[in-house]
C-alpha cells in the first residue's frame, strides 16, 4: 500500500442470503482521483458503494480506509459522504437546512455553519437558493443540493451513485463537465457509479468495469477503450467488431480468410483468438482497394457520421462509422492500420493481460 | 352525460339527507318549548340552560374529554413506536403477521373487546372506573394510530435514513430529526382519529366503567332509557357541533400539507 492509497479492498466478497453478489473484489483507490464503477444494472455497483460508505459489511475480505481496517465501522463514523441516486433530500427541511444537516449533527455553531453552507452552495452554482423548499426545486437543482450537502462535510471521498441518470441528456452532459471540475477544485477522491459507458469515458481518471459481481478490467479510459480484455468489455465500452481469428505468430494474425499484420504478441502458435476493430477505425476505399471487401447491407445516418453494416466474403458482419456514405448493395474496400487491430486471448486474467501488454509495449508499439 | 351527473348528484344528496336528517331533527327539537319531539310549540334555550346547570353532566363532560385526550396522547406515543417496530421488522411473513394482529383489533366488534377487557380487569383486580376506561381506550386506539402512521413510514424512501446516517447522525438523531418530522402528518391523523374514537365510544366503555365513573355516551344512554328529556337533545347538538369543529380544523390543517405535496409531485413530472 502506498501513501497515496486511501481505500483498499482485499478479496472482498458479499453475499445476501447465501447468494453471492460480489466475488473476490480487490482494488486500491488513490487520493484526489476520479474513479468510475461501470457495469450493467444489477452487477453490484451500488453494493460496492454501500460497502465503502459502511451501510453493508463484507462477508469476506477486508476494507481499509487510510490504512485502518473499517469492516465494522458504522457509516456515521466514516469520512465518506454519498450522493444518492434518488437524492434523498429531507423534504421537511429547506435547502439551507438540508446542506447544514451534517454540520448541525456535528454540533457546529451557527456562526461556523452559515459560511460553510453558503460556500458549498456556491460550489454547485446555487447561490441564493438557501431559503427554497425542496419541493420547489427542479431535478437538476435537487441534484446540486445533494452534492452540496455531501461536500460541505469535507469528506475525503465522495461517493456518487448514478447521480445523473435521472436528468435529461443536455443537463447530464453539462453536469458531467461540472462534476469533473468540482472534483479538480476540491482535490478529493470521487467514486462515481454509472451504467453509461460514454459518461465513464468522458469523466474518469480510472474506470473499473464490473460484470456479475466481478471486476473485468480496470484502467484509464483510453486503455480500456483501446485494449479491452475480453468480449464483454469490448462490447460494453462502445461499439466494436469482434471477429474470431487465429494468431499465426507474433504480430501476424489471420481472420476473415486473410492474413494481417498487427501489433500484438505473446500468444501460442496458431492460438484461436478474438480480434476487435472499432467501427471508426475502418476506412472506406473503392471496390478492390483496401484490405477487405464488403457488401453494404444497411446504413443509418447518425448525425456526425454514417453507421453502415457490411458483410465480407466469409460472412462476418462489419460495423463501419464514416463521414462518407455508401449505397446499400454497393461493394466497397475496407482499410485499417495494424494498430487498429486488437487481439484478445480467451479467458485471460487481468494480471496476465497486463503482463503481456507490458512485455511489448516498451518495444515501440502502442 | 349531463343527465347522468344530475342523477348521481341527486342520489348523493338523498343519501346525505337520509344520514343527516335524524341529527337535524334532534337538533331542531332541542329548541322546543314543549319538551317533546312531536309538537314544536315555540323557541327556547331552556334545555341548554339545563345542560349547563347540571353539575353531574358537566363533570362527566370533563371526564370524557380528559379520558379522550389522555388516551389519544398515550396511544399516539405507543402507536408510533408500534408502527416503527412493524416497519423495522425484517422478514415479510413476520411483518404481515404483526400487521394482521393489528388489523384484527381494528375490525373486531366493540362488544367483544369490551367484554374481554372486563374479564381481564376483573382477573387482575383492577378497580373499574377512570383507570380501567382509560386503559381500554388506549388499547383500542393504538391499532388506529399504527394504521395511520405506517403508510407514512412506508412512503418514506429508505435512502432518507441512509442519508442521515451518512451525514453522521446517530440512531436517535435519525429518529428525531428525519423520521418523526417525515411522519408527523400521520401522527396527527392518528391522534385525531384516536380522539374521535375515544369521544364517541359507547360499547367498550359501557363494559369497563363502574363505581360511578361515566362518560358522555354512557350517560346519555342511561338518561335516554329513563325517558327522553330535551336536555339530551341539547347535549347531543353541542357534541355534534364540537365534532364538526374538530373535523374542520383537521381538514384545513391537512389541506395545507397536501398542497406542498402536490407542488413537489408536479415539479417532478
Ligand atoms: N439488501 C439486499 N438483499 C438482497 N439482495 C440484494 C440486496 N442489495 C442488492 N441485492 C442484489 O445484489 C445485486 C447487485 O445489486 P446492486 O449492487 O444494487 O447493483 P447495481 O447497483 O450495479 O445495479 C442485485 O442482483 C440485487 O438484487
Ligand atoms: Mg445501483
Amino acid at each position: 500500500m502506498t501513501k497515496k492509497t486511501i481505500i483498499q479492498f482485499d478479496h472482498v466478497a458479499k453475499r445476501f442470503d447465501g447468494e453471492i453478489i460480489l466475488k473476490d473484489i480487490s482494488f486500491a483507490i488513490e487520493r484526489g482521483k476520479f474513479y468510475t464503477l461501470l457495469g450493467p444494472s444489477g452487477c453490484g455497483k451500488t453494493t460496492i458503494l454501500r460497502l465503502i460508505a459502511g451501510f453493508l459489511e463484507p462477508s469476506e475480505g477486508t476494507i481499509t480506509f487510510d490504512g485502518r481496517m473499517v469492516n465494522k465501522i458504522p457509516p456515521n463514523k466514516r469520512q465518506v459522504n454519498t450522493v444518492f441516486q434518488d437524492y434523498a433530500l429531507f423534504p421537511h427541511l429547506n435547502v439551507f437546512e438540508n446542506v447544514a444537516f451534517g454540520l448541525r449533527i456535528n454540533k457546529l455553531t451557527n456562526k461556523e455553519i452559515e459560511p460553510r453552507v453558503k460556500q458549498a452552495l456556491h460550489f454547485v452554482n446555487l447561490d441564493g437558493y438557501q431559503n427554497r423548499e425542496i419541493a420547489e426545486l427542479s431535478g437538476g437543482q435537487k441534484q446540486r443540493v445533494a452534492i452540496a450537502r455531501a461536500i460541505v462535510n469535507q469528506p475525503q471521498v465522495l461517493l456518487l451513485d448514478e447521480p445523473l441518470s435521472a436528468l435529461d441528456l443536455k443537463l447530464r452532459t453539462a453536469m458531467q463537465v461540472e462534476l469533473r471540475q468540482l472534483q479538480r477544485r476540491l482535490g478529493i477522491t470521487f467514486i462515481f457509479v454509472t451504467h453509461d459507458q460514454e459518461e465513464a469515458l468522458a469523466m474518469s481518471d480510472e474506470i473499473f468495469v464490473l460484470n456479475q459481481g466481478k471486476i473485468e478490467q480496470s484502467g484509464s479510459p483510453r486503455s480500456i477503450y483501446d485494449e479491452p480484455i475480453n468480449r464483454f468489455v469490448a462490447d460494453f465500452i462502445g461499439e466494436s467488431n469482434i471477429i474470431p481469428g487465429t494468431m499465426l505468430k507474433d504480430r501476424v494474425v489471420s481472420f476473415a480468410g486473410k492474413t494481417f499484420d498487427c501489433v500484438d504478441q505473446g500468444f501460442d502458435e496458431r492460438e484461436a483468438v478474438e480480434i476487435v476493430i472499432r467501427p471508426e477505425d475502418l476506412e472506406i476505399k473503392p471496390h478492390g482497394e483496401g484490405l477487405l471487401q464488403v457488401r453494404i447491407e444497411s446504413q443509418l445516418f447518425r448525425g456526425v457520421h454514417y453507421e453502415m453494416i457490411g458483410k465480407d466474403e466469409d460472412g462476418n458482419s462489419w460495423m463501419i462509422h464514416s463521414t462518407k456514405s455508401a449505397r446499400i448493395g454497393e461493394e466497397i474496400g475496407l482499410f485499417f492500420e495494424p494498430e487498429a487491430i486488437h487481439v484478445m486471448r480467451h479467458g485471460e486474467t487481468e494480471e496476465a493481460f497486463d503482463r503481456r501488454l507490458e512485455s511489448y509495449e516498451g518495444a515501440g508499439h502502442d | 352525460m349531463v343527465k347522468k351527473r344530475i342523477g348521481s348528484t341527486l342520489f348523493l344528496l338523498c343519501v346525505f339527507v337520509v344520514l343527516y336528517l335524524p341529527i337535524f331533527y334532534l337538533m331542531f327539537y332541542s329548541f322546543n318549548k314543549a319538551g317533546n319531539m312531536t309538537h314544536f310549540t315555540g323557541f327556547t334555550f331552556d334545555w341548554y340552560k339545563e345542560v349547563f346547570s347540571d353539575k353531574r353532566l358537566i363533570a362527566i363532560v370533563v371526564d370524557t374529554v380528559i379520558v379522550a385526550l389522555l388516551s389519544s396522547l398515550l396511544s399516539t406515543v405507543l402507536g408510533v413506536f408500534g408502527a416503527l417496530a412493524i416497519y423495522l421488522t425484517k422478514g415479510r411473513h413476520y411483518k404481515n403477521m404483526l400487521l394482521s394482529l393489528n388489523n384484527i383489533l381494528m375490525v373486531s366488534p366493540d362488544v367483544i373487546i369490551g367484554a374481554s377487557f372486563l374479564i381481564l380487569f376483573t382477573l387482575l383486580g383492577i378497580k373499574l372506573g377512570f383507570i380501567s376506561v382509560l386503559l381500554a381506550h388506549i388499547a383500542f386506539s393504538v391499532p388506529i394510530v399504527v394504521l395511520m402512521v405506517l403508510p407514512k413510514l412506508q412512503e418514506m424512501s429508505p435512502t432518507l435514513i441512509d442519508a442521515a446516517r451518512d451525514l453522521g447522525a446517530k440512531r436517535l438523531d435519525v429518529l428525531l430529526k428525519v423520521v418523526i418530522p417525515f411522519i408527523t402528518p400521520g401522527i396527527f391523523a392518528g391522534f385525531f382519529m384516536a380522539l374521535t374514537y375515544s369521544l364517541d365510544d359507547f360499547a367498550v366503555t359501557f363494559f369497563v366503567t363502574g363505581n360511578g365513573f361515566s362518560t358522555l355516551s354512557v350517560e346519555i344512554y342511561s338518561r335516554a332509557r329513563q325517558g327522553i328529556s330535551m336536555s339530551v337533545n341539547a347535549l347531543s347538538t353541542l357534541i355534534f357541533l364540537i365534532t364538526l369543529a374538530i373535523v374542520l380544523v383537521y381538514y384545513f390543517s391537512t389541506r395545507g400539507m397536501g398542497k406542498v405535496k402536490q407542488l413537489s409531485g408536479g415539479e417532478d413530472a
